[in-house]
């Protein structure tokens, strides 16, 4: 089957060490793309010589095609005049950078500027026909099932799985295809970067107008607003819980 | 010495001198009401004896200390023209707000605060929720059934026409807002401030690098702002004025929603799930636990006892020497509720217990408790759930 499919990868950065490695996302972008099978572009903006593009080479590519760019430029208009040239079925890409601002822009621009549907944090997908069905992850462990027309945009998140192991000697032996393209327009640096401050996680919500009031949430333990319901016949006892857990929507979709 | 030796002090009225300030005489005034339970009983002395009991007047009945004082009635908080406007666009996940939710409204509450401006919450109009005491000042309530992030976007993108905002304000949830609000930064060609975790109006931070980095800049109109970034706005009730849904330009859709998939509730990590059964000590039926579980489409979970004694795997332990679950359901069978084990579902939205013991803590931490032992509640609750999957 001639499908065709762009896979857009960027340089990451291990958060311990801060060396580059390959990004967490996009590798589990190229391995989404290598278990659907087809022809895989593999594509990277930016600097060319950078030994990190060979861990995408060692998952199993032959290729993998460069469009230098200078550093802090806007790839979009590159990547644009590249995809229209190549027409791919799908474009996969991680769903954020982890380098710089790493606003998660990116596919959001390319698909309005390609005018194609784009499918957000996906963690599984498969071919029916000529259409896509995508496993949309949400939060606790859900699944959406998402269905849509190719060619499409699809951003793959954390919850797709794990890429697997980049080979050296398949990392040594593939190719890294140079196409030289115009530089984009310098993104402007407004924003003044520091160094993150880890953030305490919210322990509880205080929320009363008096002291009383909250010298009563300070000190009483936080009982339940519940209902009790002492030695009822089984059924009716079970009977409460279901009850419970629809009018609370647990039970949706299960 | 004799008593009418002594010099006597007359009390006598002073008249000022003609020309002057009149004197005043509090004793004087104060002589009516002394003098009215006084006048039938002079002292030996023939002088006025001072009842200062009757001075104070009747006694008042002690002030009830257990009876708490009367509420105000509650105010409805009205801006009537506000300077600028603050478009709020929360998920309302499953027609609910969730805490995140929460929290965005309140940093919209602190933009608007900031600017003397009001709150819109953008809202589906099937939502079960009260926006009013949510902080928002206005509230666009639009069709927003079933996953349709393109209709969302232009939806939004016609509000951001129609009231020229200030900030608009999203969820950063990768399939949630974060999602709608890139669409429409794409749309408008602006630059957000993506993961926002700290905010005012002057300042906002957005991590970024991987995690390493804040990139702190002026708030941008697009915000997306992570959870926890503000606390949720307080209980005071707003107005919620409804405002006209904006016309929305056709959109093609081209993302087609085929429902939640039915997953294994047991693959996902416990920390992750949604809805958790439990078993404790009480709980010796465990082909019934497994079922009940089965038949609720809940990930199972255990107490430290439990699986020490390997009735369940050692991944399954709920608690502080296992995991920390925050599930928006804990069904709990058989669990008294150690401290350690009530610390690892400090996070749990809502619990059910079933106990025999109606001392139990867990009964105490309970929404809904049930008395009753677990043996007889998890049967009949399984067919009670299988019955209502096969129904309608």
């Amino acid at each position: 089957m001639g499908l065709d499919i762009a896979v857009l990868l960027s340089i990451g950065r291990h958060p311990a060490s801060g060396r580059s490695r390959r990004a967490e996302n996009d590798a589990r972008a190229l391995e989404l793309a290598l278990n659907l099978g087809g022809r895989i572009h593999a594509i990277h903006a930016g600097d060319p010589d950078e030994p990190a593009l060979r861990d995408y080479l060692g998952m199993g590519l032959e290729t993998l095609s460069v469009l230098r760019q200078p550093a802090e430029c806007d790839v979009v208009p590159a990547l644009v005049r590249h995809l229209t040239l190549i027409r791919p079925t799908l474009i996969l890409t991680g769903s954020a950078a982890e380098q710089g601002p790493g606003s998660g822009m990116l596919p959001y621009l390319l698909a309005r500027q390609l005018d194609l549907p784009l499918l957000p944090a996906t963690a599984g997908l498969a071919l029916n026909g000529g259409l896509l069905d995508a496993l949309q992850a949400l939060p606790r462990g859900r699944r959406r099932q998402l269905r849509a027309d190719l060619p499409a945009v699809v951003t793959v998140d954390r919850a797709a799985p794990a890429a697997r192991q980049s080979a050296y000697a398949q990392a040594r032996r593939g190719a890294i295809d140079l196409i030289d393209m115009a530089a984009g327009p310098i993104i402007p640096a407004d924003a003044r970067e520091v160094a993150a401050r880890p953030r305490p996680r919210r322990l509880k919500v205080m929320s009363a107008a008096t002291a009383a009031e909250r010298l009563r949430a300070a000190t009483e333990m936080q009982a339940g607003r519940g209902k009790l319901m002492v030695d009822p016949p089984a059924d009716e006892a079970a009977r409460a819980i279901l009850d419970y857990l629809v009018s609370e929507g647990i039970l949706i979709g299960r | 010495m004799s008593g009418d030796k002594r010099p006597r002090i007359e009390r006598r009225r002073v008249v000022s001198p003609p020309g002057t300030r009149p004197r005043r005489d509090p004793r004087a005034e104060r002589q009516p009401l002394a003098a009215a339970s006084a006048a039938q009983e002079p002292s030996t002395t023939g002088r006025i004896r001072r009842d200062p009991r009757a001075a104070r007047g009747p006694a008042k009945p002690p002030a009830a200390m257990d009876q708490p004082a009367p509420k105000p009635a509650a105010q409805t908080i009205v801006v009537d023209d506000p300077a600028c406007l603050i478009l709020a666009v929360p998920d309302f996940e499953d027609g609910r707000l969730s805490s995140h939710d929460r929290d965005l409204l309140g940093a919209a509450r602190m933009l608007a605060d900031a600017g003397k401006g009001a709150v819109v919450a953008l809202m589906p109009n099937a939502g079960k929720e009260d926006i009013a005491t949510a902080g928002a000042d206005r509230a666009i309530a639009a069709d927003m059934s079933g996953y349709a992030p393109e209709t969302k976007a232009a939806l939004v993108l016609a509000c951001i026409e129609a009231l020229q905002p200030r900030h608009i304000l999203f969820c950063e949830t990768p399939a949630g807002g974060g999602d709608v609000g890139r669409r429409v930064a794409a749309a408008l060609g602006e630059i957000p401030a993506p993961h926002v975790m700290r905010l005012s109006a002057g300042e906002a931070a957005s991590r970024g690098n991987g995690g390493r980095s804040d990139y702190l800049q002026p708030p941008p109109r697009l915000l997306f702002v992570a959870a926890e970034t503000a606390d949720p706005p307080g209980e005071a009730r707003r107005e919620a004025r409804a405002l006209p849904v904006p016309k929305v330009a056709a959109v093609d859709l081209r993302i087609e929603d085929r429902g939640i998939a039915a997953t294994d509730p047991n693959a996902v990590p416990l920390t992750e799930a949604d809805f958790i059964v439990s078993a404790g000590n009480g709980v010796t039926d465990w082909p019934g636990f497994h079922e009940v579980a089965a038949a609720l489409g809940a990930a199972e979970g255990g107490s430290r006892v439990v699986c020490d004694t390997g009735l369940l795997p050692r991944e399954r332990q709920v608690g502080a020497s296992g995991s920390l679950v925050e599930p928006r359901c804990y069904l709990a069978f058989g669990i008294a509720g150690a401290p350690q084990h009530l610390q690892g579902i400090l996070r749990c939205e809502r619990v059910l217990a079933v106990n025999t013991d109606l001392h139990a803590e867990m009964v105490k931490r309970a929404d809904l408790a049930i008395i009753a032992d677990a043996q007889s509640v998890m049967p009949a609750l399984a067919r009670l759930a299988r019955d209502r999957r096969r129904g309608p």
